[in-house]
């Protein structure tokens, strides 16, 4: 028997999922394409940065909500006794809050776009052209590479918010998704403070702009690397924080 | 097939709840874990079955360690809580959900448990049925599992009367060499004729673990006049119907065991008894 990775227990924890949340599942994507419709319906104006927002709040509660059945016991119980590894209970989660997840948001994004800009093109005789602004495509702008690109990073910025609180849900029995969030503002506030200390030493000031300072840096070469050292955390968090999960959940007692 | 060595648990650093227990249980047989609230019979369950994790000792379950919580280990442990998990499920789709999980499961045996529990309707929304009813689907599913150990934590709580002798019947039918089942419960009464093991457990440590053909060997249950005067009577009990008693058995002569007066028995004279089984 295969002791990390089955397909086919995996598969069996995916329709467990499905088959429990059938009517969560239809109801929300419903709702997400009704508000897309919406959105989408009055004018055919750039609303990328609302579709954004959209995604990344509502896929975070989503993913605070993995392995929300910790929080109850028996629930808990249940969850761990279930003839899996942990592995494939952890990849069944990552699936879902995050490959799932943004493959029905692009879905519902897609026939809200469509489904609004026609619309709103018959009910206030417009003739505004359907654009998918969140994949910054314009089908008569032939820019399909840019959009795959900017699309991608957009992932990834998804999937580094998903394995983060998909940690949290693992971390805080009750209302992950709030506790996560202020983990987080805490760790970011200190990280600001160390940031000033550090400032404050070096250079005697708080302040990295005006005539106090006097930095140059020379050549492109150091903005480039600097760019694709981000990149590489950025990258690499996502796995860091799906390890932690892993972790976590081989630890988690009930 | 249960092997537990030495474990010490705690939920706190300060109190141990278990210490330094030990404890061996076989197959073919169904075992009661009995012991008075808080001693920690649930926490021995969740040990052996993984969901808690020893501070020292070893635990051996169907030849695993359930700290790693194996999945060939977990296809083979059905624990039925005491307290159920809520599960916005039909019955119909429970077991399509679950049962591919268990290679042994059986659909007949568990519409069969199902018609002997009174529960017709397959459709039924399990999180809109009663703790009875759902003990029941829990039950029925948990057997037709034909995994080799069964785990059950007060499975009678919530029952009505017919309900448990139900469950009495269904549980002796579904039990065979390879299987072995240990109900953890304070209502001793319900498991009358249906454990051939008893196991104690006092101030957090197993004080007697026993065969019923080896205490019924060594113990004689009676119900006695009350001015009957015996040296052989370890404990007794005095009640309406007479004065009920443990007594050493002398003769050899087979007697019906009382659980419920060993239990008591156990608690008040735990060092006799004890010595007596040495």
């Amino acid at each position: 028997m295969n002791t990390i990775l089955d397909i086919n227990r995996l598969g069996l924890l995916l329709k467990r999922y499905f088959v429990e949340n059938k009517k969560r599942e239809l109801t929300f994507w419903g709702i997400a394409t009704v508000i897309f419709v919406l959105i989408h319906l009055t004018s055919s104006s750039d609303k990328s940065g609302l579709v954004e927002v959209f995604l990344y709040i509502s896929g975070l509660i989503f993913a605070a909500r993995t392995f929300k059945i910790f929080g109850y016991t028996p629930g808990g119980m249940h969850f761990l006794l279930i003839p899996a590894t942990h592995f494939e209970k952890l990849v069944s989660g990552i699936i879902l809050n995050t490959f799932y997840y943004f493959g029905m948001m692009m879905i519902t994004y897609t026939i809200g776009t469509v489904l609004g800009t026609v619309a709103g093109n018959i009910f206030f005789e417009t003739s505004n052209p359907i654009q998918f602004a969140f994949f910054h495509f314009d089908p008569n702008i032939n820019i399909a590479s840019h959009a795959g690109e900017n699309l991608f990073s957009k992932f990834i910025a998804f999937a580094l918010i998903q394995s983060v609180f998909m940690v949290g849900s693992l971390y805080f029995k009750r209302n992950a998704a709030g506790q996560t969030f202020l983990a987080l503002s805490v760790f970011f506030i200190i990280l600001v403070i160390i940031e000033l200390l550090l400032l404050k030493a070096t250079f005697g000031t708080y302040h990295l702009n005006g005539p106090m300072m006097n930095l140059s840096i020379s050549g492109d070469d150091l903005f480039f690397k600097t760019k694709q050292i981000g990149k590489i955390i950025r990258y690499s968090l996502i796995p860091f924080f799906w390890i932690v999960a892993y972790f976590r959940l081989i630890e988690k007692q009930v | 097939m249960v092997n537990v060595q030495n474990v010490t648990f705690s939920y706190t650093r300060r109190t141990e709840l278990l210490s330094n227990l030990s404890l061996k249980l076989e197959a073919g047989r169904i075992h009661g874990l009995l012991g008075k609230n808080g001693e920690g019979k649930s926490t021995l369950l969740k040990l052996i079955s993984g969901l808690d994790f020893p501070k020292s000792g070893s635990i051996d379950t169907l030849g695993f360690n359930p700290v790693k919580r194996n999945p060939t280990m977990l296809q083979e442990i059905f624990f039925l809580p005491e307290e159920l998990p809520q599960l916005t499920l039909s019955i119909e789709n429970y077991e399509k959900v679950y049962a591919p999980f268990y290679p042994s499961f059986s659909t007949e045996q568990f519409n069969a448990y199902l018609k002997e529990f009174d529960i017709d309707n397959k459709k039924s929304m399990i999180n809109k049925l009663s703790h009875g009813q759902k003990k029941k689907i829990f039950i029925a599913f948990g057997l037709a599992t034909n995994t080799k150990l069964l785990l059950m934590d007060e499975p009678t709580n919530g029952l009505d009367i017919p309900s448990k002798g139900q469950f009495r019947r269904m549980v002796a039918s579904a039990i065979d060499e390879n299987r072995c089942l240990i109900i953890s419960t304070h209502q001793v009464h319900d498991l009358d004729s249906l454990i051939d093991s008893i196991t104690v457990m006092e101030k957090h440590e197993i004080v007697f673990n026993q065969p019923i053909e080896e205490i019924t060997k060594k113990l004689f249950f009676r119900v006695a006049d009350r001015d009957d005067k015996n040296e052989s009577v370890i404990y007794g009990e005095d009640t309406l119907r007479g004065l009920y008693q443990v007594c050493e058995n002398k003769t050899g002569e087979e007697s019906k065991l009382d659980i419920e007066l060993l239990f008591n028995a156990i608690l008040s004279e735990k060092n006799r008894i004890v010595n007596l089984f040495k």
